[in-house]
Parts: structure tokens; C-alpha cells; sequence
């Protein structure tokens, strides 16, 4: 087994048990679930509402040579540079360069889940840059050291208690400090590092193809300080948010709220462009492969929404923090082995109970439980499952093509279960369940004697 | 080659073989009906906290730092972004169906104004409100063209977070109060 499957085994398994997370991840989603019902009353069709933006996004997918060139084409006519990066060091790379060209000693970083995917803030330390979170949850991540355990809600494993004291260690602050206090608390801090700071660095929620502007939603207001105050503004943008028009806006904005936390809009939803302090770094790092395939291009739709995380039964038991990826839950093992290989996270796709809840709640209804099968076939064909799976998968295929092998099969496991010696095999389920008792008599005896 | 033309090759590549084309979607209307504009937008933009400021002079009483664009307030801004306890501005629109204001700034001091002092306040008049963010946004087509303010906000109520136990609190890094005041005109 590769040792990333391994690590997600062993943390899945140590989280499955931990009743503590369970609790505060629970309470967390009851509330979340609770304020998206409210959210989708605001809509009248909201079936309609996806299929609309789902529409969009094929169109965009589909002719993204297109769009990615008129993007370019308004972000220069407007002044702003844009860079292109074909994979993760790269980009990093041009941020440094960027930083050290224009004297940068400071950054401050809107909550940018791509920036996580590129290691950008181990990079500009490494260049001697500080750079500062400016999230809430993406700040308490920072000051814990630790990755953000969901893409919209960074700290939804933390109670407040572990929050408190996170400060408290920090900043002196009280132990049993209320969320407003320790809200309070950051935003001070972050203020004199917002007035300070030479560079903002965000990511882009959307980018509108014919006004060539960088599309942000955030709650707190630190995307605008974060560009509004720093004399450079570095904005690294995956090649699939590109939305056509402006007025494509007024769907996604809505799309992307009602699912991300409920709200019919995110406080601020800011539009950035025109500005010859911009700089664009447009980012493949495996993009283009995902693309490459018709079949499930459509996984490039997701607007990062994080709807399919907080449904996810697998994601909710194992928690954030076990994938060890940047993208967690379904929508992270749907893209992650495409974007950074099979050979290295051809077991995600194995952890999801194929339920469907994802993609019933996708709002750009990509068929995310469908990608996964797929990835499962592909994990198949590129012959990285077990040997001793693709055994036991040969010999099934053997038994259940002849009646006779099937019967004898179905009275030998019931033989073996009886015997006690069926135990060791089912090890993964027995660990944890009983194993049921062996029935006393077969179907077919019992179908016989029962006509 | 340049990593650009490495991207844009590897898409033109990609796309060459097209995706399903998902059902075409219905035409009919995603939002429910909108009701009267501005009652709406009352309702909403409370419902969001904000503020609508009926007396003026007794809003502005409790200020002593405030920072205006000039708008509306003539002579009685005195203070810079950073130093104000007030920012007030005007805004392109406000949005019934969300209660949203639309605030665009062509410079650093605009940007600030509407970001940094604690309280902000929108002065505006009635006439402002547009039905939905689909007219909001075409508004600004037509207004600017292809020559657009570098930022357009659409702001919907006060700064705030809930990262925390998804306890709401109010005043993260933006305004802890928004205020919108309408002028008679």
C-alpha cells in the first residue's frame, strides 16, 4: 500500500474514534445544514438555478483556450500583468520573484485555497517574506501550525476552549474569551498588519472573462483590505475559475453562498481589476490533464463551495486533517489523484460510500459520486489496486459465472463461518462489528423444502 | 516555448475532444417574485443588520473623526480612512432583492473609506434601487462600459465571521455597523 493510503488509514481510523471531534464537527454542520435551508427558500427553482450554472460552466470548460485568452487579453487593456504557471513550484516561484523585485518585506493573504495547493507561504518565509493569514479560521490554522481542516471552514474541528487557549498562548487573552473577544483580538492584530504589509496575496473565487476582473467573497472584509491596502496585489488563479460575463455573477454569487454557509450572499463580494498594481498568475498544476478528459472535465466546474464535505458520511467520521490532501472530502478525492497522480492517491476514491449525497447537493450538479466510481475504474486499468484484491476479484468473477460454482461457494463460506475460521478474512469488518451468525441453512435448501 | 503557450496548447489539446452538453436549462424564473423595491430592500438590509439612518444630524452627532468622498456630506469630513471613527460614501446602487449597497472606488483613499473606520454609511437616493442583481450588474455595464472603477463591492450588511463555532459576531476586519441613509431629492 503507498504510504499516503496508509497515513489516511491510520488518522482515519484514530478520528473515526474520537468522540470529542465528533461532536464539535456535528454541532458545526447542524448549524450549517440548519442556515442553507433557509438559504434555499430564497430560490424559487433552485434546480433550475444549477442547471443554469452548469450550463455556463460547460461552455466555459469547453472553449477554456478562449476564454482564458480574453481574460488575459481584458487584464492587460485594463493595465494589470498576468503570468501564467504550469505547476505549483512555478508559481510560488513568481511570487518570490515578484516580492523581491518590488522590495516586499511583509504580505498579508486572503483565504485562498490554491495558495495552500502551491505551498506559497513555506516559499515567500523561505525568501525571508513574512506572510500573514487574514482569514479567522485561516489565522488560527497559521497560529496552530496546522493545514485547514475544510476548505471554507478552516477551524471546524476546534471548539471555542481549544481557540481560547490558542490565544491565550499568543496573545495573553483570556482563557474563557467568547468568539467576539477573540475575533476582537485578531482583528487588531491583523490591522496593524494590513496598514503595514507591501503585497496582498488572494486567490480568486471567479474570474470574469470579458472585464478581465478578479472575483472575491468573504465575509469578514479581508479580501478588500488585503487588496486595498498593500501597494502590489498578487491574485493566483486556477485556470477553471473563469466565468464568461460579469452578469454570470448574479447566478454564482447566490450558487456559491447558499451552499458554502447558507447565506443568500457572502457580506462582500468584490470585483477587482483596472489596476497596474495587479498581478494575475494564471495556475495549471494538472489542470489541464483533468481537462483532457471528456468524460470528467466537468469536475473542473466546482466552485469550491464545500456543500459536498459537510454531507459527506466518510468526510464527517474520518474528519478534514485525514486526507492529507488540499482539497478534502468528495470533492477532493474526485480531483486530487488527476491533479497530482494515481500512483500516490489511487485510494481516495475508495473513501466515499458512493452515496450520492454529494452531487445532490452540488450547486453546479457536477455527478461528483459518479467521478468517483470512474476513478476507481481508472485506478483498475492503470493496475495500481492490490494484487491480492485483483485476485479475489478474478476468482469471485470465476465462482458467480456457473450456478454450481455459486452454490458451492455460498455452502463453503457458510461452512467456514460456522467453524469460526470466516473471521480472519472479514478482519477489517470484525475489528470493529460482529460478524452476523452463519444462517442454518442455505437459500436453495430453504427454497427447496418451501415451495 | 513559454509556460503560457505550454497552457494554452495543452487546453487547446484537451478541449479538441467535447464534453456531454448537460440538458439545456428552463427558462423559467429562479427567484420568487420581488415585491415592492424598496420595501424590500428595507427588510433585507435590516435583515442583514443594516442600518437605515431616518435623522441624519443625530446619526453623525456621536462622530468626531469623519471621512468622506465629498458626496452628499460636503464640509464635513475632516479625518483621513485611517483615522476615522465614520466613512461615508455614495454608492452606484442598492440591491432590493439582497439588500445589498454597490460601492466602486477608482483610488486607494476610496478603497479605504469604505473599509476601514468602524461604522460606514451609504448615503444614497431612493431612485438607487434596482430590483436584483442582475440589473445591478448591467447597471454598471452601461454606466462604465469596458472602463470599470478598479473595485466594485457588492456589500451585503456589516463585516463579520463565524469561524468560530459558527457563532456569529459582527465587525471582523471591515465596518462593524453599515448605514444607509436616503437623501431626498
Amino acid at each position: 500500500m503507498n504510504p499516503n493510503a496508509c497515513r489516511f488509514q491510520r488518522a482515519a481510523r484514530a478520528k473515526a474514534f474520537d468522540l470529542r471531534h465528533r461532536a464539535i464537527v456535528a454541532k458545526n454542520i447542524a448549524t450549517y445544514h440548519a442556515a442553507v435551508a433557509r438559504g434555499l427558500a430564497r430560490f424559487a427553482d433552485w434546480e433550475s438555478a444549477r442547471r443554469r450554472a452548469a450550463a455556463i460552466k460547460w461552455e466555459v470548460m469547453n472553449h477554456l483556450d478562449r476564454y482564458l485568452e480574453e481574460f488575459e487579453r481584458n487584464v492587460l487593456a485594463r493595465g494589470g500583468h498576468v503570468h501564467w504557471a504550469e505547476t505549483a513550484a512555478e508559481a510560488s516561484q513568481q511570487v518570490v520573484a515578484l516580492a523581491k523585485q518590488h522590495g516586499v518585506r511583509r504580505a498579508v493573504k486572503s483565504k485562498s485555497m490554491v495558495t495552500e495547493e502551491i505551498h506559497l507561504n513555506s516559499a515567500l518565509e523561505a525568501a525571508g517574506i513574512t506572510v500573514l493569514e487574514t482569514d479567522l479560521g485561516e489565522y488560527i490554522c497559521q497560529l496552530r501550525g496546522e493545514p485547514p481542516y475544510h476548505i471554507v471552514t478552516p477551524v471546524m474541528h476546534l471548539n471555542r476552549e481549544q481557540i481560547a487557549a490558542t490565544f491565550h498562548e499568543k496573545f495573553g487573552t483570556p482563557l474563557d474569551a467568547t468568539a467576539e473577544q477573540l475575533a476582537g483580538s485578531a482583528r487588531e492584530q491583523l490591522r496593524a498588519e494590513f496598514l503595514r504589509a507591501d503585497m496582498g496575496i488572494t486567490g480568486a473565487n471567479f474570474a470574469v472573462a470579458d472585464t478581465g476582473m478578479i472575483g472575491l467573497c468573504t465575509n469578514e472584509g479581508n479580501g478588500r483590505l488585503t487588496t486595498a491596502l498593500p501597494r502590489l496585489h498578487v491574485a493566483i488563479v486556477g485556470i477553471e475559475k473563469l466565468v464568461p460575463r460579469l452578469e454570470d455573477l448574479a447566478l454564482f454569487w447566490p450558487l456559491l453562498a447558499t451552499r458554502g454557509t447558507g447565506q443568500f450572499l457572502t457580506v462582500y463580494n468584490t470585483l477587482i481589476g483596472g489596476s497596474e498594481n495587479l498581478h494575475v498568475i494564471l495556475l495549471d498544476n494538472g489542470r489541464t490533464r483533468l481537462l483532457a478528459d471528456a468524460e470528467q472535465r466537468n469536475a473542473l466546474h466546482c466552485i469550491r463551495c464545500g456543500a459536498c464535505l459537510n454531507v459527506c458520511p466518510v468526510y464527517r467520521t474520518v474528519g478534514g486533517h485525514s486526507y492529507g490532501t488540499t482539497y478534502q472530502g468528495p470533492l477532493g478525492s474526485m480531483i486530487t489523484p488527476h491533479l497530482r497522480g494515481w500512483r500516490d492517491w489511487s485510494h481516495l476514491p475508495y473513501a466515499s460510500s458512493l452515496c450520492g449525497k454529494c452531487a445532490d447537493v452540488c450547486p453546479v450538479r457536477i455527478p461528483i459520486h459518479h467521478h468517483l466510481l470512474h476513478n476507481r475504474r481508472n485506478v483498475i486499468q492503470r493496475r495500481l489496486d492490490s494484487p491480492i484484491q485483483r485476485l479475489a476479484f478474478r476468482a469471485w468473477l470465476w465462482a458467480v459465472r456457473s450456478p454450481r460454482r455459486y452454490a458451492l461457494g455460498g455452502r463453503l463460506a457458510r461452512w467456514a463461518m460456522r467453524i469460526g475460521i470466516a473471521a480472519p478474512f472479514a478482519k477489517a469488518w470484525t475489528d470493529h462489528r460482529e460478524l452476523p451468525p452463519a444462517p442454518r441453512e442455505t437459500f436453495r435448501d430453504w427454497w427447496r423444502t418451501n415451495p | 516555448m513559454s509556460a503560457r503557450d505550454n497552457i494554452l496548447q495543452r487546453v487547446r489539446d484537451a478541449v479538441r475532444a467535447p464534453a456531454p452538453r448537460p440538458p439545456a436549462p428552463a427558462a423559467n424564473s429562479i427567484w420568487p417574485p420581488l415585491g415592492e423595491a424598496e420595501a424590500r430592500f428595507r427588510e433585507e438590509f435590516t435583515a442583514l443588520k443594516g442600518e437605515i439612518i431616518e435623522s441624519l444630524p443625530e446619526f453623525l452627532a456621536v462622530f468626531e473623526k469623519i471621512a468622506t468622498d465629498g458626496s452628499e456630506l460636503a464640509g464635513k469630513g475632516n479625518a483621513t480612512a485611517r483615522e476615522a471613527d465614520l466613512g461615508v460614501t455614495a454608492c452606484e446602487c442598492l440591491v432590493a432583492q439582497t439588500g445589498s449597497v454597490v460601492v466602486t472606488c477608482r483610488n486607494a483613499e476610496e478603497r479605504a473609506l469604505s473599509a476601514l473606520p468602524p461604522v460606514h454609511l451609504v448615503v444614497a437616493h431612493r431612485e438607487q434601487i434596482v430590483p436584483d442583481l442582475n440589473a445591478a450588474l448591467a447597471l454598471l455595464r452601461t454606466r462604465y462600459g469596458g472602463d470599470f472603477p478598479k473595485m466594485v463591492s457588492v456589500i451585503s450588511g456589516p463585516s463579520r465571521t463565524a469561524d468560530i463555532e459558527k457563532v456569529l459576531v459582527m465587525g471582523a476586519h471591515g465596518p462593524k455597523r453599515l448605514a444607509v441613509h436616503f437623501v431626498r431629492s
